[in-house]
C-alpha cells in the first residue's frame, strides 16, 4: 500500500516532482564533473607541470671528511662521486614505474673551448638527447633531456643524436646555450675546439654546433654533447655526475618514488626538487580547492531547491496529511512517505545528474586539457549518494513541518 | 452513577490563552447510543467533536471514552487510540484525490494494521458502491464520496463513529442515503455522535445535546 500510495502521489504531482528531479540534476551534475575532472587532472596537470622539467635530482652520496687540528675544525673534502651509468635504467623498474615520465643523465666537466677569436673556460656537459635506451626486462624506453626539459627550451638548428661511441672520423656536434653562443660569437655550423686536461694528458676534440639552446637555466652557459663523448673527453667512463627525473606524482607522493630510487641504486641521494613539487601541489590543492568550492555552492543550491519544492509540496498537501494522521497515521509513516520520495527524486536527478556531468567533464577536459576525461566508475555511486544525500538533507525541513501538522485541521475544515 | 462509556468532566477549551470555547462540559453518551449534538456556527459544538475524537486536548478537565481516560494519553498513545477506536466522517468527506474509492479505504487499514482488499470492497459494497471501486474522488459525486468516507471510517471497526455534518454537502436525496446508513449503523450497535445544524437530523438520534456559548444547554431524549 505505501508502494501505491507513493507511486500515485509521484504521478499526481509529476510538474512538481519534475522540478525537485531537475533541482537534483543541476546540484548533482556540477559535483560530477568536478569530481570527473579532479580524478583526472592530477594526471592531466602533472603532465602539464613535467613539461616545466623535472621534479627528482638523483646525485652520489658523498662523504663529507672534516679536516682540522685537534678539535678545530679548519674544514671539510667533500669526496667527489660519481654514479654508475649502469644504474640508470634502474629508475624504471621500480613499482611506481609507470609514474616515471623521462629522466636523463648529466655529466658535467669545465674545459676549455676555443675558436679564432675566443677561448672560454666552458661547462661541458655530456647527457642522453633522445636515447632508445634498453631496460633490464628487454623493453626499450625512449627518454632524455628532450622528454624530461623539451618543452621550454628554445632551440635553434637541431637536436643531436645520442652517438654510442666515437670513432676518429665522425663529425662530433654539440649544442650551445645561447650565452656561450654569445660569448664565443658563435653560430650554427661553427666548430669549437675544446681541450681537457687530465692526468697530465690533454684531449682536444672539434665539435660543431648543430644547436643553439635559450633555456633561460643553466644550459645557457653549457655545451652540450652525448654523454659517450663527455665521458671519452674526461675520462669518466660509464660515470655520470647526477640524473634529473621527471615523476608523475598523482597516486604517490613524490618522496615515495624518491624513497624507492634510493632503494633500487646503491650510494645515492634521490631529492625532491621541493620548491616545484611544492609549487605544483600547491597549484592542485587550490584548484581542488576551487572546485569543492564550486560544488559546495552547487549543492547548497539544490538543497535550497529540493527544499524550497518539497515545502510548497506540504504545504499544499496540509489538509492530506491531516487527514492521514486523523485516520491513524503516525509521524513516522508521513516522514517515510516524504523521505522516500526524495530518495527516488534524488536517485532519478543522481542518475541524470552523473550523464549531465560527465558530459560536462568532456568539455572541460577538452577545452582545457585538449583530451577526453576518463570514466571512473567510482564516481557514479559518489554521484547518486550525493544526491539522494542531498535530497534527503533538503527534505529535512519540509518533513518537519508535515510532522508538526495536527489531524486537527481537517475538521476545522482548513 | 455508573461509568458511562464516553464521558466528560469540567472539560474546558481555551484558544490563545482567552478565547473560551468550551465552558465546564460535563456530558455522558453511553454504548451504542446515537448522540446528536446541535448549536450554531461558533458555539463551541466541533470543538467537542475534537476532543471527544482524540485529535486535541482539552485546556483543562478530563475524558473518558470506553473506561480509558485519553486526556492522559500522548501524541504517539492518542493517534493508536484513535485508529483504534473511533470512526470520522467529516462534512467535506477528505478523500485523498490521486487514489480511487478502494484505496482510500484500503489506506486506513494500511494505518490500522495490514491491508486485505477484500475487506474493503465489502466494506464499500456495505455503502453500495460496489460498482465503484475504481473510481477516484472526482468522478463520484458529492454523496458517493460521503458513502466512500463512511466505509473507510467503518473499515477497522471502530467503537464510536463521530459525524461533522455528515450531509451538510450534501443534496436531500444523498443526504437521506448517507443518514439511512448512519442509521443501520446504529441497529448495528455503533456508538454515535454526531454534529449538525439541522434538528430534524438531530432529532432521529436517541438524545440531543444543545451547545451554546461553549456550554451545554440543554440534553434530551430524542423524539
Amino acid at each position: 500500500m505505501f508502494f501505491r500510495i507513493l507511486r500515485k502521489s509521484l504521478q499526481k504531482r509529476k510538474g512538481k516532482v519534475a522540478i525537485s528531479i531537475i533541482a537534483v540534476i543541476m546540484g548533482a551534475s556540477i559535483p560530477s564533473a568536478m569530481l570527473t575532472v579532479s580524478l583526472d587532472i592530477n594526471g592531466k596537470i602533472n603532465y602539464e607541470f613535467r613539461k616545466f622539467g623535472a621534479n627528482l635530482l638523483v646525485v652520489p652520496e658523498s662523504d663529507t671528511i672534516d679536516v682540522g687540528i685537534g678539535d678545530i675544525s679548519l674544514s671539510s673534502v667533500t669526496d667527489q662521486r660519481y654514479i654508475n651509468e649502469t644504474d640508470i635504467n634502474k629508475i624504471k623498474s621500480i613499482n611506481w614505474s609507470r609514474n616515471i615520465l623521462g629522466y636523463a643523465p648529466f655529466l658535467y666537466q669545465v674545459i676549455s673551448a676555443e675558436t679564432s677569436e675566443e677561448k672560454q673556460q666552458v661547462v661541458l656537459v655530456g647527457t642522453w638527447f633522445d636515447k632508445n635506451t634498453s631496460l633490464e626486462d628487454g623493453s626499450y624506453f625512449q627518454t632524455g633531456v628532450k622528454r624530461i626539459n623539451a618543452w621550454w627550451w628554445e632551440i635553434e638548428g637541431n637536436w643531436i643524436s645520442d652517438l654510442e661511441t666515437i670513432n676518429v672520423s665522425d663529425e662530433i656536434y654539440c649544442m650551445i646555450g645561447k650565452n656561450v653562443a654569445n660569448k664565443m660569437n658563435l653560430q650554427l655550423g661553427n666548430e669549437i675546439n675544446i681541450s681537457y686536461e687530465a692526468d697530465s694528458n690533454i684531449i682536444n676534440k672539434t665539435l660543431i654546433v648543430a644547436g643553439i639552446i635559450t633555456s633561460g637555466g643553466t644550459e645557457d652557459n653549457h655545451i652540450l654533447v652525448s654523454l659517450p663523448i663527455a665521458q671519452n673527453i674526461t675520462n669518466h667512463i660509464n660515470q655520470v655526475h647526477t640524473i634529473q627525473v621527471s615523476a608523475l606524482c598523482t597516486a604517490c607522493p613524490i618522496e615515495t618514488i624518491a624513497g624507492e630510487i634510493e632503494g633500487i641504486i646503491d650510494d645515492i641521494d634521490a631529492r625532491t626538487i621541493l620548491q616545484m613539487t611544492n609549487t605544483e601541489m600547491n597549484i592542485l590543492s587550490k584548484i581542488e580547492m576551487m572546485m569543492t568550492l564550486v560544488t559546495i555552492i552547487a549543492l547548497l543550491g539544490t538543497i535550497l531547491g529540493v527544499s524550497t519544492t518539497l515545502t510548497t509540496s506540504v504545504l499544499e498537501r496540509r489538509t492530506e496529511i491531516g487527514l492521514m494522521k486523523s485516520i491513524g497515521a503516525e509521524n513516522k509513516k508521513i516522514a517515510a512517505l516524504f523521505l522516500t520520495e526524495s530518495t527516488i527524486i534524488g536517485l532519478i536527478g543522481g542518475i541524470f545528474g552523473f550523464i549531465i556531468g560527465f558530459v560536462g567533464a568532456q568539455i572541460v577536459g577538452l577545452m582545457v586539457f585538449n583530451s577526453l576525461v576518463s570514466l571512473q566508475v567510482i564516481i557514479i555511486p559518489i554521484a547518486l549518494g550525493i544526491s539522494v544525500g542531498v535530497s534527503l538533507i533538503a527534505s529535512f525541513i519540509p518533513v518537519r513541518r508535515a510532522m508538526k501538522i495536527e489531524p486537527i485541521i481537517v475538521l476545522r475544515g482548513e | 452513577m455508573s461509568e458511562s462509556f464516553i464521558q466528560t468532566n469540567n472539560l474546558l477549551k481555551v484558544y490563545d490563552g482567552s478565547t473560551l470555547a468550551l465552558d465546564n462540559v460535563n456530558i455522558r453518551i453511553d454504548q451504542g447510543d446515537w448522540t446528536s449534538l446541535i448549536g450554531p456556527s461558533g458555539s463551541g459544538k466541533t470543538t467537542l467533536l475534537n476532543m471527544i475524537s482524540c485529535l486535541d486536548k482539552p485546556t483543562e478537565g478530563s475524558i473518558v471514552i470506553d473506561n480509558k481516560i485519553v486526556t492522559d494519553l500522548n501524541q504517539v498513545q492518542l493517534t493508536q487510540f484513535r485508529r483504534e477506536n473511533i470512526g470520522l466522517i467529516f462534512q467535506k468527506y477528505y478523500l485523498i484525490p490521486y487514489l480511487t474509492a478502494l484505496e482510500n479505504v484500503m489506506i486506513a487499514m494500511y494505518y490500522h494494521s495490514t491491508v486485505d482488499e477484500d475487506q474493503a470492497i465489502d466494506s464499500l459494497t456495505k455503502v453500495g458502491l460496489e460498482h465503484r471501486l475504481d473510481h477516484k474522488p472526482s468522478k463520484l459525486s458529492g454523496g458517493e464520496q460521503q458513502r466512500v468516507c463512511i466505509a473507510r471510517a467503518l473499515i477497522n471497526n471502530p467503537k464510536i463513529l463521530v459525524a461533522d455534518e455528515p450531509t451538510g454537502n450534501l443534496d436531500q436525496k444523498n443526504g437521506q442515503i448517507v443518514l439511512d446508513l448512519i442509521h443501520s449503523l446504529h441497529q448495528e450497535g455503533h456508538t454515535i455522535l454526531l454534529v449538525t445544524h439541522n434538528i430534524d437530523i438531530a432529532k432521529q438520534g436517541d438524545h440531543i445535546m444543545q451547545i451554546i456559548d461553549g456550554k451545554i444547554l440543554e440534553e434530551k431524549e430524542s423524539n
